[in-house]
């Protein structure tokens, strides 16, 4: 491996990793505040156990999200240091402030965690709302900067310098609207998909009671109501790209040639090598129609840039297709299930084939959510910052990319083998006696003891 | 110009707030390492306790330093990437394990192999750390990462395996443990163990007296090994100097005469003024000899918008914090609702159905 790719190797897999940390650290804290406001309002204690369990799994995740949150910004210094060089006095400012909405909800997730013997009921539900508003500002200046390097904005080259610097005019790029709602859609997505599709497995096992239903119920709602929502902001950012960043936009749809009405290909595989993409249905003008709402409308191709700036369509093309058909299938998932609900008198659907179904939907969000990502940085190459900094110039000169790459992978690897041993594990334990008051009566691990739901 | 040595300031004042939080979360692993014998159970369960409501937030400082001196002095980020690449890597995979590993640890309930080798993890991870982020401070310090234009000259491992900065990694990790060791008469107190109090009274003053002495080897060293720094100390810094010295008395006083809460204030103003002697024996230099603060610093506008939001940030921080440290480091943290409740009183030989 050359040491670039190996650096795009390393930073990919860190980012890959890292985003499922980050996704459910915006969703869960809000599942977390709907769960205990639940509880408390209702003085349900399903709602309270569902809160503990959630919280035990979500301090393991939010710890492995922060240390490999960690990797991240260091790695923008070691394998990019000219990029670090280039961005740091235009983009850095919401780095910066995503590290204070950060440390907002490092601070009172450990009040939230640690605290539910030491501050009252009310006082520790109150601090689970920091969390999820910190979750989702961190998630907005992180996004805005990845969008700034999409389009970049707010400073001047002159003669090769970089001048006219500002700061707020960069954050607030043109892409950022598009990018950062669609991430921050995707994480409620995601964390609503995946927390169903645990409820649904134990459904399907044959725990039929009303702590896994509410589970199931509650997780469901936040994804159902947001995959329309998301799909509806993945139009708008097609669109978006197709006049901000036409080589993308060709790319992700397998466009090799700028032309008047060109089709719709989906599926299939996009090869650089003939110009053709094959094996695809193809919707004649359909890219055109969805671009402009006009059939016969001009799309730029990839042909429309010299063949140097050109990405390789065929990953952007088939993640893209991939990102599109999760979300499609959340969406029939989500919309079945509380159609069933609704004309069923408000029971709990147990049909077994819509539960494996929304089973799938939760990986299948989190691989849209990859996927996404694939698209968003694999289109931009081979730039790191859009039409200013190649990639290839931004790496670092030091040596040895190869050993730090399976290093880093090997590290991850083992964490997330021990996160997946320790949340079975944590899913299997038997649930806490379940009567209200739970507060005074438990307080975390011991009362996990008494013997509960197998 | 002014702006530039404003964000500085507030960088070495993260850098402090990172020393003494972030730094005591490694001596706490670096006690967890040491911890041997009958008491060695309840030692690490003290750590334990103590490390985890804070650990997260402490951590959080060293993510301000990096983002503020990426946004401030993008350059300084640059060229100490390229040149201290190594002890980065090997400190960044040491925060990854540590961190990591305590959250296994701390919720591994009763996964006793998993909680028995994430715990070495973490405690090895813990050592580890502190000494390369030691190393790499006085590989800035010695003035010998060497800069051209904006490429950096010298090879990887230039300026932090010298002998002095082997004695900084040193004293940094020892640094860390003194915090801890200080920290955790405090907390062993609240909890009216006697014997841990006594334990950490000691570790803490021999830890202390270890730091100690590798700072006067430190001192020795330099003139010759980093002959900027030695000179800009006794130039402008001799009196902070001289202030580290006597606070580090007090904090010994105060442990000898079994003042806890007194030696957590003194330990803690002592990193300050230590660290804050370095950096006024650097001025004006970031990285002596070539990089200094005026030509690496953002424009003005990027470093008042960062000024701008430290600030507002700081609104919301500093009253969470304080809510934070209250409730958990308070004067008395004993649990509001009675019972079993400390978070490390899970019994870990508790059989699995």
């Amino acid at each position: 491996m050359s040491d670039l790719l190996a650096a795009r190797a390393q930073m990919g897999t860190s980012l890959a990793f890292h985003i499922i940390f980050s996704a459910l650290g915006v969703g869960l804290p809000l599942l977390l505040c709907i769960a205990e406001g639940l509880a408390l309002w209702r003085k349900d204690p399903d709602w309270m156990a569902l809160t503990r369990r959630w919280t035990k799994g979500f301090a393991i995740l939010f710890a492995v999200g922060a240390v490999s949150g960690t990797v991240i910004s260091f790695e923008l210094g070691l394998l990019w240091p000219t990029y670090i060089k280039y961005s740091g006095s235009i983009i850095g400012l919401p780095f910066a402030l995503e590290g204070f909405a950060f440390f907002t909800e490092a601070i009172f997730l450990g009040l939230y965690l640690y605290g539910w013997n030491r501050l009252s009921p009310r006082a520790h539900w109150l601090c689970s709302f920091p969390i999820w508003i910190s979750g989702l500002a961190s998630a907005w200046f992180i996004v805005s900067a990845n969008s700034w390097m999409n389009t970049p904005a707010g400073f001047q080259i002159v003669h090769g310098k970089i001048t006219g610097i500002n700061p707020f005019q960069a954050i607030l790029n043109p892409s950022t609207p598009y990018q950062t709602t669609h991430m921050i859609l995707a994480c409620y997505v995601a964390t609503g998909f995946s927390v169903a599709a645990i409820y649904a497995t134990a459904i399907l096992r044959g725990k039929r009671d009303g702590y896994h239903r509410k589970g199931l119920m509650l997780a469901m709602a936040m994804g159902a109501i947001v995959i329309p929502l998301q799909i509806i902001s993945g139009d708008a950012n097609a669109r978006f790209l197709a006049s901000a960043q036409p080589v993308k936009f060709a790319a992700l749809e397998g466009i090799f040639h700028t032309q008047a009405g060109p089709p719709l290909s989906i599926g299939g595989l996009a090869d650089p090598k003939t110009g053709k993409v094959y094996y695809a249905i193809e919707i004649p003008h359909g890219a055109s129609l969805l671009v402009n709402g006009d059939l016969n409308s001009v799309i730029k191709g990839l042909d429309s840039v010299p063949p140097g700036d050109r990405p390789n369509p065929l990953p952007v093309h088939s993640s893209f297709d991939g990102m599109v058909a999760s979300a499609f299938f959340a969406l029939f998932i989500g919309l079945v299930f509380w159609l069933l609900y609704f004309s069923h008198k408000r029971v709990v659907p147990e049909n077994r084939l819509l539960l494996r179904g929304v089973v799938l939907a939760g990986p299948l969000s989190f691989l849209a959510i990859e996927l996404g990502w694939m698209v968003t940085e694999l289109g931009r190459q081979p730039w790191v910052i859009y039409a200013m900094l190649r990639t290839k110039d931004a790496v670092t000169p030091a040596p040895g990319l190869n050993i730090t790459f399976f290093i880093f992978v090997g590290i991850y690897i083992i964490l997330s083998i021990t996160l997946v041993v320790l949340l079975l594990r944590l899913a299997r334990q038997p649930l806490p006696k379940l009567e209200w008051p739970v507060f005074e009566a438990s307080s975390g691990e011991e009362s996990e003891e008494e013997v509960g739901i197998r | 110009m002014t702006l530039a040595y404003a964000v500085l300031a507030l960088l070495w004042l993260a850098l402090i707030a990172y020393a003494t939080l972030g730094g005591a979360d490694f001596g706490g692993g670096v006690w967890d390492f040491l911890a041997f014998g009958p008491q060695a159970e309840r030692q690490r369960r003290l750590v334990g306790q103590a490390m985890g409501p804070v650990w997260e937030a402490n951590h959080v400082w060293l993510i301000f330093l990096i983002v503020g001196l990426f946004t401030a002095f993008p350059i300084v980020f640059s060229i100490l990437s390229i040149a201290l690449y190594i002890p980065f890597l090997i400190a960044l995979i040491g925060i990854v394990l540590r961190g990591a590993a305590f959250a296994f640890r701390a919720h591994a309930a009763h996964a006793v192999a998993i909680s028995k080798v994430w715990g070495r993890v973490f405690s090895t991870a813990s050592v580890v750390t502190p000494f390369m982020l030691g190393t790499a401070a006085a590989a800035v310090a010695s003035g010998q990462i060497r800069v051209q234009g904006s490429q950096v000259k010298t090879d990887l491992l230039t300026g932090w395996t010298t002998p002095f900065a082997l004695v900084i990694g040193a004293m940094a990790l020892s640094l860390c443990a003194t915090l801890a060791a200080v920290y955790l008469t405090v907390e062993a107190e609240a909890l009216k163990d006697t014997q841990l109090v006594e334990a950490f009274r000691l570790r803490a003053m021999i830890a202390g007296a270890v730091t100690a002495v590798l700072g006067a080897l430190g001192l020795i060293l330099s003139p010759s090994q980093a002959p900027l720094l030695w000179q800009g100390m006794l130039k402008h810094a001799i009196p902070v100097v001289l202030a580290t010295m006597l606070v580090g008395l007090c904090t010994a006083a105060s442990l000898f005469l079994r003042r806890y809460r007194l030696a957590r204030i003194s330990i803690v103003i002592d990193t300050g003024f230590l660290l804050g002697a370095w950096g006024l024996s650097q001025l004006p230099y970031l990285v002596p000899p070539d990089i200094t603060v005026y030509n690496a610093a953002s424009p003005p506008i990027t470093l008042l918008a960062f000024l701008i939001s430290t600030a507002v940030g700081m609104v919301i921080l500093l009253p969470s914090l304080w809510l934070l440290f209250r409730v958990f480091k308070g004067r008395n943290p004993v649990p509001r609702v009675q019972g079993q409740s400390s978070i490390n009183s899970q019994n870990v030989s508790a059989p699995r159905r």
